[in-house]
């Protein structure tokens, strides 16, 4: 039996990796794996709180987590897309038109 | 479960079966026009969310949960629900004319805006951390893609990406932060988290870290700082009729959101989130007011504009208690009049090739249109707050809720910076009334844009003039 | 109930304003704005018949409930004090018009409805008995005057419109913060006659002093917010300074007669001292600045500067000959300030130059100018016989009733007014004609003279009998001091 400290420990470390990769990275697509595994976290957190209160809600928040991911990384990639038409590149920095 | 419950629970939630069905059934209606008669699509939109706005009336004056207690319909949530369905009707007016000019004219444009008022409803409705999420995400998800919509146009794309991203991470933060509480709580259900935080200790660290979580999560989504970097690149960027949708709609749903998970569920621990939201309040009204003064572009300018307005309203959290949230309520409502109004202004300037985005492209607008730049005046003084427009009304009960909890300081700070914002709101106005025009002023006044603008100007005058039914529709409507 | 006559004629100009909306040309907009000013100056003559000089109490009074979630009524209603405001603000009303007849010839009609709107706004501030109604009319009356400045202006009008904006808001969004204590103070009310009853600890009075006191001390203005005073006048139309001078100048004054003194009597008695060596430092250092001016239209507005330092002084010396003084000179400043602003927008008409080197031996080429310039400068600079005599005789006895030494530099900034006002009459009226524009001046017109007859008048009648006015006006300030006086520090 692994007691449940070890899955919110796992959970933080996934999620701070997944953080800084967001800050750090610097390829778009980068980013978006380091989001994932932001959420993913989140879901690790969820099913083992859910298996420790021996409550079915957190196992349907971290299945509509996954669904709902799934949709957002759809959009995402699609607008990934539609910029590289227009830019050729993947790095955040060359993206930059706007500013102030 | 029977049948019975089921078909309740239904019937409480009809306004957002209906938008939603509508949204789906008008995607493949969509298929069947003929291209460049579109207006149609807009037109059926219209209509839907007048339907979901009678729904919304008929179950108006009770207060009834459905789904196991994940959705409630109370006053609160109907308030919310019409400010936004102000925003979309709004915007479906103005994106009219727009998008033929930007050549974006689809089908889907409107049934995302449609699918974007469902999210947003179901915000205003949820009662579980759970629904809240799905409305929030089904609302950005709309979004996201309505900013990147001009797929051609560079800024649109980039925004669009910048937004996503950070839409993306802020919800992995939001995330999280559910995750900790219901760990603390072993409940997603807002009542049920109320009652047992009653039951830990105020200076838990976990519970202050889920806090700051859930903090960070919606202060991005009402661009509050430090989570605001987003925004002025987003309104840039967006269609115009989709930057002012933003600035108004997402946002009364967020801080619908925000009014219901911190001063009902959260209520409890306010000690630990009270003086984090009222540091994050001040700065945000800081960085709003002070940064709008430099800016060029009139959108960036109205991104801070509304950064700082999100400030007053996390003012009103601040102040909390039945005064502090109708207070938030009401500056929701007038806010979405007379930014929907400043934006529509800005959209019937974009015409063939010129754009009207830059504050100079204003310049000697009253010589030309002196009812245009009339009506713009009277938006621009009310977003800085001066009577007898709906502003001052706003701010008014802002500032009002504030010194009956005591916080007279911060009261002062927000009437000091509001004096400051008020300098770039009247720079608009000085380049109006005061400078000799370099052109003339083509304005792309449909009828539909006509109506918008007088929706917006009637409402920013008579609410500021005749506050009164308003204002106890926004205290009889406080959960 | 009886006849609203106060609402009336609150309301006349924002009809009139209305009806402009609708009219085309200037010629006939001019007229139309003449007409509703004139007609609004007479609807205030069944006003003072019917007014009541032997009480205190507010008159003419009407309430409807407007905000009931806060209390707040649309209440108005006037006594001795505010009866006078209402009076000169018609007046001038009239004479803002006629001043514009000729010196505004682009956005006619724009013009007049600011004018107008203008009007109904220091209408209702005088008139209010609700102080979130007084605050919105307090704060409405930006708007229009930003743009009578902004856009009606001289070269430089856009900074000095900003600058009058932002003083004035800044100062103003401090009052609301104080209203809104006092509110919750007094137990949540806005009836500014149940404010005046409530007893609020010192240390609440001296923090709701503060933040009246800048919203008010930009307004009069009092040093060191007048900065924004001079650059305003000299950049507003002639209209503009006249209503600037006349009627805007004295809201800051009636604001510490009318909040200030009666709702935070602790607080006006502890810092009476600051307000009066503040004031004094205005009267001396804006005669001072008159001095070295060399463009009449700023002479003027530090003259203004100097003149309202008188008034604060007699507000806050707290004894009843200042405190008449005081409002008494609140009323003359605006008919001989007005008055001089208006031969300043004259004369630039005819030679398009402020500057008082361009002028000299204006008697000779326009005698009825002349003339009416001696009347008012006299008037200004306190001659016995003139109306502002009374005024400053009456404050000065009350300075020296208060403390002696603040009194003697009063006096020395009186005498520094004879030297810049004087000085400024020898050189633009008297001596030869050297510059040839002077030379093609021509002397007033009927519309010019009427308006000048009918100030002259009224310096003159206050000059040689001031008891009507002093009369009107006793009972209430007699009942101002008592609500003052009656409750010790």
């Amino acid at each position: 039996m692994i007691p449940l400290s070890w899955y919110v420990i796992l959970g933080a470390v996934l999620f701070m990796i997944g953080l800084s990769g967001v800050f750090l990275r610097r390829n778009i697509l980068v980013i978006l794996m380091s989001v994932e595994l932001m959420l993913n976290s989140a879901n690790i957190n969820f099913v083992a709180f859910s298996h420790f209160f021996q409550d079915l809600r957190g196992q349907v928040f971290a299945i509509f987590v996954i669904t709902v991911t799934a949709a957002e990384v759809a959009v995402a990639l699609g607008i990934l897309v539609a910029l590289m038409r227009n830019k050729r590149t993947l790095k955040v920095d060359e993206i930059t038109i706007m500013k102030g | 479960m029977d049948f019975e419950a089921l078909t309740r629970w239904f019937l409480t939630s009809i306004p957002e079966v209906i938008v939603i069905s509508a949204a789906c059934c008008l995607l493949m209606v969509d298929l069947f026009i003929k291209k460049g008669s579109r207006d149609v699509i807009a037109y059926l939109s219209l209509a839907t969310v007048i339907g979901a706005a009678a729904g919304t009336f008929a179950l108006a004056g009770s207060s009834q949960q459905a789904y196991s207690g994940m959705f409630v319909v109370d006053g609160f949530a109907t308030f919310f629900k019409m400010v936004v369905y102000l925003a979309t009707i709004l915007s479906i007016l103005l994106s009219m004319s727009f998008i033929k000019v930007e050549a974006i004219e689809q089908g889907e444009y409107y049934v995302l805006l449609l699918f974007a008022l469902g999210g947003m409803m179901i915000m205003a409705s949820g009662a579980d951390l759970l629904s809240i999420y799905l409305g929030l995400e089904l609302m950005a998800l709309s979004v996201y893609v309505l900013t990147g919509f001009m797929r051609r146009d560079r800024r649109s794309n980039e925004a669009a990406m910048k937004y996503v991203i950070l839409g993306a991470v802020s919800t992995g933060i939001l995330l999280y932060g559910i995750s900790l509480v219901y760990g603390l709580t072993g409940t997603t259900r807002l009542v049920d988290i109320a009652t047992a935080l009653s039951h830990i200790d105020g200076g838990d660290t976990a519970l202050v870290l889920a806090l700051v979580f859930l903090i960070s999560g919606f202060a991005f989504k009402v661009a509050a700082f430090p989570f605001h970097m987003w925004a002025p690149d987003v309104y840039e960027g967006a269609p115009t009729p989709i930057t002012a949708f933003m600035s108004v709609g997402p946002k009364a749903a967020g801080f619908a959101v925000i009014l219901r998970v911190f001063l009902d569920a959260f209520a409890g621990a306010s000690e630990i989130w009270i003086v984090v939201i009222a540091v994050i309040a001040v700065l945000t009204l800081a960085i709003g007011s002070l940064v709008a003064l430099v800016q060029t572009n009139i959108k960036r300018m109205l991104a801070y504009s509304s950064i700082a307005h999100a400030g007053y309203a996390l003012l009103g959290l601040v102040a909390g208690g039945e005064d502090g949230i109708a207070s938030v309520m009401l500056y929701v409502f007038i806010y979405a009049f007379m930014n929907m109004g400043i934006f529509g202004a800005v959209i019937v300037m974009r015409k063939g090739d010129f754009v009207g985005e830059n504050i100079a492209d204003y310049t000697g607008l009253s010589k030309v249109r002196p009812g245009f730049a009339l009506l713009m005046l009277i938006f621009l003084f009310s977003l800085a707050g001066i009577p007898p427009t709906a502003g001052f009304i706003a701010k008014f009960y802002i500032f009002v809720a504030l010194i009956q909890s005591g916080n007279v300081a911060l009261a002062v700070i927000a009437a000091l910076f509001s004096a400051i914002a008020a300098f770039f709101y009247i720079r608009v106005v000085m380049l109006m009334y005061m400078k000799e025009p370099t052109g003339g002023f083509d304005l792309n006044l449909t009828p539909a844009a006509r109506i918008a603008l007088g929706i917006c100007g009637a409402g920013t005058v008579l609410i500021g003039i005749f506050p009164s039914w308003f204002l106890d529709m926004a205290q009889i409507s406080v959960f | 109930m009886d006849f609203p006559i106060l609402s009336v004629i609150i309301l006349v100009p924002l009809a009139g304003a209305f009806v402009l909306l609708f009219v085309r040309g200037p010629a006939l907009a001019r007229w139309v704005a003449l007409v509703v000013t004139v007609i609004d100056f007479l609807l205030t003559v069944p006003l003072f018949a019917g007014f009541d000089t032997t009480t205190y109490e507010m008159q003419f009074r009407e309430t409807y409930t407007w905000i009931p979630a806060f209390g707040i009524n649309y209440a108005v209603g006037v006594d001795g004090i505010s009866v006078l405001f209402v009076f000169l603000t018609t007046l001038l009303g009239w004479i803002c018009v006629l001043a514009s007849w000729k010196s505004i010839e682009h956005k006619v009609k724009e013009f007049m409805i600011a004018l107008l709107v203008m009007q109904v706004t220091m209408l209702g501030v005088f008139c209010a008995l609700d102080l979130f109604l007084f605050y919105i009319f307090w704060e409405t009356m930006l708007i229009p005057m930003y743009l009578i400045i902004g856009v009606w202006g001289g070269d430089n009008r856009v900074y000095a419109a900003f600058k009058f904006f932002l003083y004035t808001l800044a100062g103003s969004v401090l009052f609301l913060v104080g209203i809104i204590v006092l509110y919750f103070q007094a137990g949540e009310t806005f009836d500014i006659l149940a404010l005046m009853e409530g007893n609020y600890s010192p240390t609440v009075q001296i923090w709701v002093f503060l933040a009246f006191f800048v919203a008010f001390a930009v307004k009069v203005p009092m040093f060191p917010f007048h900065t924004w005073l001079p650059d305003a006048h000299v950049e507003a139309p002639t209209a503009g300074s006249i209503i600037l001078a006349g009627v805007l100048l004295k809201m800051g004054a009636y604001g510490f007669l009318r909040f200030s003194l009666p709702m935070l009597p602790y607080a006006s008695q502890t810092l009476s001292m600051f307000v009066a060596v503040v004031s004094v430092i205005a009267i001396v250092y804006g005669g001072y600045l008159a001095l070295a001016q060399d463009d009449l239209k700023r002479l003027v507005a530090y003259s203004s500067i100097s003149h309202m330092g008188f008034v604060t002084l007699g507000l806050f010396v707290l004894n009843i000959h200042g405190l008449e003084g005081g409002i008494l000179q609140m009323f003359n400043h605006g008919i001989t300030t007005g008055a001089l602003f208006l031969f300043v927008g004259l004369i630039y008409e005819r030679t398009h130059s402020r500057l008082i080197a361009d002028y000299g031996g204006l008697t000779k080429v326009a005698p009825i100018f002349a003339t009416f310039l001696c009347i008012f400068v006299l008037s200004s600079m306190a001659l016995p016989g003139t109306n502002s005599f009374i005024g400053e005789l009456l404050v000065l006895v009350g300075a020296f009733g208060y403390d002696k030494s603040i009194a003697v530099l009063a006096v020395v900034g009186a005498m520094l007014s004879a030297a810049y006002l004087l000085g400024m009459y020898r050189k633009v009226a008297l001596g030869a004609v050297e510059n040839p524009l002077v030379q093609e001046a021509w002397d007033m017109d009927t519309r010019e003279i009427s308006s000048f007859v009918v100030l002259a008048v009224f310096v003159i009648w206050v000059g040689l009998s001031p008891k009507p006015f002093i009369d009107i006006m006793h009972v209430s300030a007699q009942h101002l001091l008592e609500q003052v006086l009656s409750r010790a520090p």
